[in-house]
């Protein structure tokens, strides 16, 4: 297929659209979330629902992506008026589709936070949870079926990749992704058009790029979601970072957990080929490009780029030393660009809005917009997208709706179990790459659990890191060791058989571990621990045995002293 | 070719491009203690034992692994490195269940020379004391996991010296053991040639020839690399 080709099947799809034969559209969430709590059963009830009415030709009803906020579903969508339903479920179907296509107005008492907002907006993007948002990367999620790729080529879809291959060099790409700002969405916030500059100045025959969708952080789901709900967004990202350095082969290395957004993406994959958009000669261009998915099998560590490589090759999923990076010796000893899905689906909207647009968002040092996934004690989590440099207040207490059940803040833990925690006194945090480290935490990926007074912070640093002690790869001794001898003196507080001696002992350890590190797993693993001993070291110091308390310890009887 | 120049604890050194900090500094007789790396098969960088302090770098890096670049400035013995060699030795003996009274190596083994090397008189974490199994299935020989240390020398040397690769790594975390094939008993083994290099690439007691006993264990580790080079002239 050439360009004209494209041009004409939009035109046809957008035509189609435009002189709709239907009257009303619906779209029901169909992410993991929605699916799990029944929105299948609600999309077939829903569909039989309008053939017995015979309002079939009025009608359409879409499965769509990610609507955001999760724990209210299963979400249905009156798209034309962006009217959303919350906790829908087969018996108020019929009542909905009467009250909303036949009446023409909505039933208040199941909109969208009917039951904590006074008064829930009709149109859920003027609702304060949509209001404070800015959809970049999550745009169309949730307004088109995912598994069609005409419905993506309506929302300018491949656009960006038909302007890079007709419009721009190699060279240009590279040099608008540097002007946008953009850094890596995976954690470590690495500038992304100065990887991309690198694996292209790397000279050989043969080049990869891999799109690493191994989300295995605990209460993290921005990338299930971004692939089930717009996967075709990734997958143009890709092509277009292929077109850039000069690879013709992509991989795509999505978690075994998630089969939803496996299915979802091996669909766009097949379509994408069908279109001529993957594989030899795209839009007439003399650029190839495709795309194979490898499937985790459910190693954390396999998230981290040279495990994942080694995974893709076939070999056990350890880490190896760095330098080499992977830019320069990656898969299968080749020049690779791995970069994170969040990054390849901000991608498209930076080359056609052009760089200057996306690096005006955010603040000076961290351009555009994070996804998060907002869990914990607040009353909406979901999936949100805010611009950088959002205040940490805003997200919880506008965006989140505030403290479930009007508890207390305490703190917000971010980056999951390699990150670190926002004590209360920080709330008004600009929440970027720098003010987050410099708090003792990390962007991370973007999981952001939110906690209450009740939360225990010892509590919170055992079960972090009994998680990096379980993931934990086995290879370099001070995280395979180092780990198990932290989770162990971390229970040993929690159960208020420490001393102060064992507490030097952790903090210790833990700068050990986190320095001496093969990867960035065993690096980061001690940072919830360190992080919490910043701002609450109060609560380890009242858990320990004091040493005028030694006499009152309870000796088990089977123990002689 | 044109030799580098580099900087270890304050001294300058010319080196060839593309030699590894560690091999710079056995050249010259400069110490970097180290357990898994083995002069003849390929580097892992596992143990963490030859971090050295690169000026300009914010992290530790394997001596091992790590190529050396003109005008780097290495420190090999700083409080730092010397700290977390003593805790990395201390830690390697916690985790299994050595016991050099008993041990077939006591007196040839790495693990030990490298107590005595960083002065470790005792240890302060508590042992994990891991119940590991000791296969005897082999005709010859014994691998007794409660003496491995998981520098995977037996697994590189199997694989890439012999081409067998009878020995591979089951598990992940503080589980993590060396199997045999696809975790058979050894003597079961389809890939096992019986060659006995990897007794010879074992640091510890872990992997003994059968019908020797307490500090009987004679170890000739550098035999790999001599048929690495012998080898090499063949070619």
């Amino acid at each position: 297929m050439n360009r004209q080709d494209l041009k004409t099947i939009i035109y046809a799809e957008k035509a189609k659209v435009e002189n709709n034969k239907y009257k009303h559209k619906i779209g029901v969430c169909c992410g993991a979330g929605c699916i799990s709590s029944g929105s299948e059963e609600v999309l077939k009830k829903l569909q039989e629902e309008v053939t017995t009415r015979g309002l079939d030709h009025d009608v359409e009803i879409i499965p769509t992506g990610c609507m955001g906020p999760c724990n209210q579903g299963p979400l249905m969508k009156y798209l034309p008026d962006h009217t959303i339903y919350q906790k829908v479920d087969c018996s108020n179907i019929a009542a909905i589709v009467q009250s909303q296509i036949i009446d023409k107005k909505p039933i208040e008492h199941l909109l969208l936070f009917a039951d904590t907002r006074e008064k829930p907006f009709r149109d859920a993007r003027e609702d304060p949870f949509f209001k404070s948002q800015l959809k970049i990367v999550l745009r169309n999620c949730g307004q088109l079926n995912p598994e069609r790729i005409e419905d993506f080529l309506v929302h300018d879809g491949y656009q960006a990749l038909d302007k890079t291959l007709c419009e721009m060099s190699p060279e240009d790409v590279i040099a608008e992704i540097k002007h946008s700002r953009l850094r890596g969405r995976g954690g470590a916030g690495y500038p992304t058009g100065l990887k991309w500059e690198t694996v292209y100045k790397y000279v050989n025959d043969q080049k990869y790029v891999i799109c690493n969708g191994d989300e295995g952080d605990p209460g993290a789901f921005m990338d299930r979601s971004v692939l089930e709900g717009n996967p075709h967004r990734v997958l143009e990202g890709m092509a277009i970072a292929g077109y850039a350095i000069g690879a013709t082969k992509g991989y795509a290395y999505i978690r075994g957990e998630y089969p939803l957004a496996i299915k979802r993406f091996e669909t766009a994959i097949k379509q994408a080929r069908k279109m001529g958009l993957l594989g030899t000669d795209i839009l007439g261009s003399n650029f190839s490009f495709d795309v194979e998915v490898r499937i985790g099998a459910g190693a954390f560590v396999c998230g981290e780029e040279t495990a994942l490589i080694a995974s893709i090759e076939g070999k056990r999923g350890t880490p190896r030393p760095r330098p080499p990076f992977p830019a320069e010796f990656g898969l299968w000893g080749k020049p690779t660009l791995i970069n994170n899905v969040e990054t390849f689906a901000s991608i498209s909207p930076i080359i056609i809005n052009g760089g200057e647009w996306y690096s005006e968002i955010g603040t000076p040092k961290s351009a555009g917009t994070k996804v998060f996934a907002l869990a914990g004690k607040i009353n909406y989590s979901g999936l949100i997208e805010v611009p950088m440099g959002t205040s940490l207040r805003e997200i919880v207490f506008d965006i989140g709706g505030g403290m479930q059940g009007g508890g207390e803040f305490k703190a917000a833990q971010t980056g999951g179990p390699s990150g670190g925690c926002i004590p209360a006194g920080h709330l008004d945090v600009k929440m970027d790459y720098e003010a987050l480290t410099n708090l003792g935490s990390i962007m991370g990926s973007g999981g952001l659990i939110i906690m209450d007074q009740t939360s225990d912070m010892v509590d919170v640093a055992r079960f972090f890191m009994e998680f990096c002690m379980d993931e934990s790869c086995g290879k370099c001794l001070p995280c395979r060791v180092g780990t198990k001898m932290m989770c162990d003196l971390l229970q040993k507080i929690c159960d208020n058989r420490a001393t102060q001696i064992d507490l030097d002992r952790l903090e210790e350890l833990a700068i050990y571990v986190k320095e001496t590190s093969l990867c960035g797993l065993g690096g980061s693993a001690p940072n919830p621990l360190l992080s919490t001993l910043r701002h609450f070291r109060n609560e380890y110091q009242n858990r320990l045995i004091r040493h005028e308390q030694k006499d009152q310890i309870e000796v088990p009887s089977n123990i002689q002293v | 070719m044109n030799k580098l120049t580099i900087y270890i604890d304050d001294k300058q050194f010319q080196a060839e491009p593309g030699k590894s900090i560690l091999e710079v500094c056995r050249e010259h007789d400069i110490e970097i203690l180290t357990m898994c790396h083995l002069k003849g098969v390929n580097d892992v960088g596992a143990c963490r034992l030859c971090l050295v302090e690169i000026e300009g770098m914010s992290k530790l890096l394997s001596a091992c692994t790590t190529k050396i670049t003109a005008n780097m400035v290495i420190h090999t013995k700083t409080e730092r490195i010397k700290k977390y060699q003593r805790i990395t030795t201390e830690l390697f003996f916690a985790e299994r269940n050595h016991v050099c009274a008993v041990c077939v190596a006591n007196g040839t083994c790495e693990l030990q020379d490298l107590g005595y090397k960083v002065g470790m008189d005792h240890i302060r974490y508590p042992f994990l004391f891991p119940k590991c199994e000791v296969d005897t299935s082999h005709p010859w020989y014994v691998m007794d996991q409660n003496r491995c240390i998981m520098c995977t020398r037996c697994v590189r040397v199997c694989n890439e010296v012999e081409g067998a690769h009878n020995w591979d790594v089951k598990n992940r975390g503080y589980q993590v053991r060396i199997i045999s094939d696809f975790d058979t008993p050894w003597g079961e083994s389809i890939t096992c040639t019986s060659c006995g290099k990897c007794l010879q690439a074992c640091p510890t007691g872990a992997l003994w020839p059968k019908a020797i006993v307490q500090g009987q264990m004679k170890k000739n580790p550098e035999i790999i690399d001599e048929l690495m080079e012998r080898r090499k002239m063949i070619l």
